[in-house]
């Protein structure tokens, strides 16, 4: 296991290190009562069991918002699945480990040599991205406690200027090159550091990190999610994979009355009109509204033409 | 009447881009799945935790701040087997203090959180109260100073989140934290 060298080593600057720290400059008494010393202590580490029930509850939230966004389409259902994620994933499990972070370790796998990344860390990366290629971002709208907290704090959107929407869209893939460099020289884990919102799920943080998590929720009540739209660096991941993705929500065309009042509702600024696509209500094919919500990329519904 | 013109080229346009993102979304499914089963080579079913090296560890007093939790997880532990059971301990007895007894003033400890106790004549042996501990690392370095070392800083994981990025280490001066087997959570001294 050891290899003579570093045993020579070893034996060498061992004196070196001790000395610095631990000299015996008093001897350790011979008592003369029956007295022993007391054991030290060393609480075992916390149950690591809690990190696969973490990838068990996330699989099964995945699946949950997948089915309440795209065979429930029920809302109520996403905000209840993100009040649940914001609990457990956020509050009690104190924002550790989490998908957003986990492309780190990832990337530290695989350029640092001594670095070994744990399974359940490892799942965290992958599955949403696969669940991701299935059914759209379902992880953002109700898994990621990060996205659930600036959710549940949406009080009246504002619509962006396109041009703004996509400048600042670019910032995510800058500061995903950013955190995957940095990773991978082992120099930190820049989306650690920054987490606004890892504070307040510790309850506790320096002052400078809870106010930048105070501002983003504060400049969150008007434009909706900003650290999902504008600073996620796995969003730029999710928003790859939702690109490809099997089923999506969509607006159902057969109902569609093209009012487009939607495109307007919509707090992210996901659905857009976009050209080509049937609507059997009004027979209307000139340009159609998708949902993109929440991601930047998704297909068009396509309606079915009449018989 | 201009449905009729319009419809029939819609199905095979649609199915054309439909097909191509079958095939793609097929790919990226491929890929995400083969990346996630390459880097599980590089996985360890056991977890690793964060400990710090007492040998290392110079006590600059970060461990109290900079943790994510306060008061930090971060506390001192005493290795009775190096310990001298001082009269005048160099961690816990103030340099400054008129009286080597146990009155607040003449304590090192911000917190009070060392209880002495008196075992025979000249013995006295010291216990650190964990709950008051809050790893400021003083009484640490006047034994490392003034006594045998035997005081020293470690992760409690009793009350360690295990951080993905410990907080402590980014900013300990001489890189005393490492992440450790999570059987073996600890780097103790004198054992
Ligand atoms: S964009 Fe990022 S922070 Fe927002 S919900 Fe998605 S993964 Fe979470
Ligand atoms: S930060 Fe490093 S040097 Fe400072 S007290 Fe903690 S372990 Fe010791
Ligand atoms: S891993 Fe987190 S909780 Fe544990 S010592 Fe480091 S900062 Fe504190
Ligand atoms: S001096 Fe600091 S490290 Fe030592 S016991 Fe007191 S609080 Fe803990």
């Amino acid at each position: 296991m050891r290899n003579p060298v570093t045993l020579i080593l070893t034996a060498i600057s061992t004196p070196v290190i001790l000395a610095a720290q631990t000299v015996q400059r008093f001897p350790r008494p011979d008592f003369e009562s029956d007295y022993s010393a007391p054991l030290l202590t060393a609480p075992a580490a916390r149950w690591f069991g809690w990190e696969y029930l973490d990838v068990l509850l996330l699989i099964l939230a995945l699946a949950l918002a997948g089915h309440l966004a795209l065979r429930r389409r029920s809302r109520r259902g996403l905000l209840a699945l993100a009040v649940f994620s914001l609990l457990y994933f956020g509050f009690w499990r104190q924002g550790c480990i989490c998908a957003v972070g986990a492309s780190q370790n990832v990337t530290a796998a695989w350029f640092q040599t001594e670095y070994l990344i744990p399974l359940p860390v490892l799942a965290f990366f992958a599955l949403p991205l696969l669940f991701t290629l299935f059914h759209g971002r379902t992880f953002c709208a109700a898994v990621c406690p990060l996205g659930a907290i600036q959710e549940l704090t949406v009080w009246r959107p504002v619509k962006l200027p396109l041009w703004l929407n996509h400048t600042l869209g670019m910032l995510p893939w800058v500061y995903l090159c950013l955190a995957l460099l940095f990773a991978a020289t082992g120099t930190g884990f820049l989306i650690c550091r920054w987490d606004p919102f890892v504070g307040f799920f510790r309850l506790g943080a320096p002052l400078s990190m809870l106010l930048f998590g105070a501002l983003i929720l504060a400049v969150g009540l008007f434009v909706a999610r900003p650290y999902c739209r504008f600073l996620c660096p796995y969003g730029v991941l999710l928003g790859l994979c939702s690109r490809l993705a099997r089923r999506h929500v969509t607006i159902t065309p057969a109902e569609c009355v093209q009012c487009r009042l939607c495109e307007d509702a919509c707090p992210f600024g996901a659905i857009q009109a976009r050209p080509g696509v049937y609507f059997p209500a009004t027979g209307w094919r000139g340009t159609t509204t998708t949902w993109r919500w929440p991601c930047k990329w998704s297909r068009p519904m396509p309606g079915h033409p009449p018989d | 009447m201009t449905q009729a013109s319009t419809t029939p080229a819609q199905p095979e346009k649609l199915t054309r881009s439909g097909f191509l993102r079958r095939w793609l979304g097929g790919l990226s499914l491929a890929l995400v799945a083969g990346l996630a089963g390459a880097t599980s080579w590089k996985s360890k079913r056991k977890t690793q935790v964060w400990q710090l090296d007492p040998h290392k560890c110079v006590h600059c007093g970060n461990c109290e701040h900079a943790c994510v939790l306060k008061p930090s997880a971060v506390k001192a532990v005493h290795a009775y087997v190096l310990c001298g059971y001082c009269k005048l301990c160099g961690g816990y007895h103030h340099p400054q203090a008129k009286n080597l007894d146990t009155a607040a003033e003449s304590q090192l400890c911000p917190t009070g959180a060392i209880k002495r106790t008196f075992i025979e004549d000249p013995f006295y042996e010291y216990t650190i109260i964990e709950e008051k501990c809050i790893g400021c690392g003083v009484c640490v370095k006047g034994c490392s100073q003034f006594g045998n070392g035997s005081l020293f800083l470690q992760v409690r994981h009793d009350r360690c989140v295990n951080c993905n990025d410990c907080a402590i280490a980014r900013v300990c001066p001489v890189q005393a934290f490492r992440l450790v087997p999570a059987d073996e959570p600890y780097l103790l001294k004198g054992v």
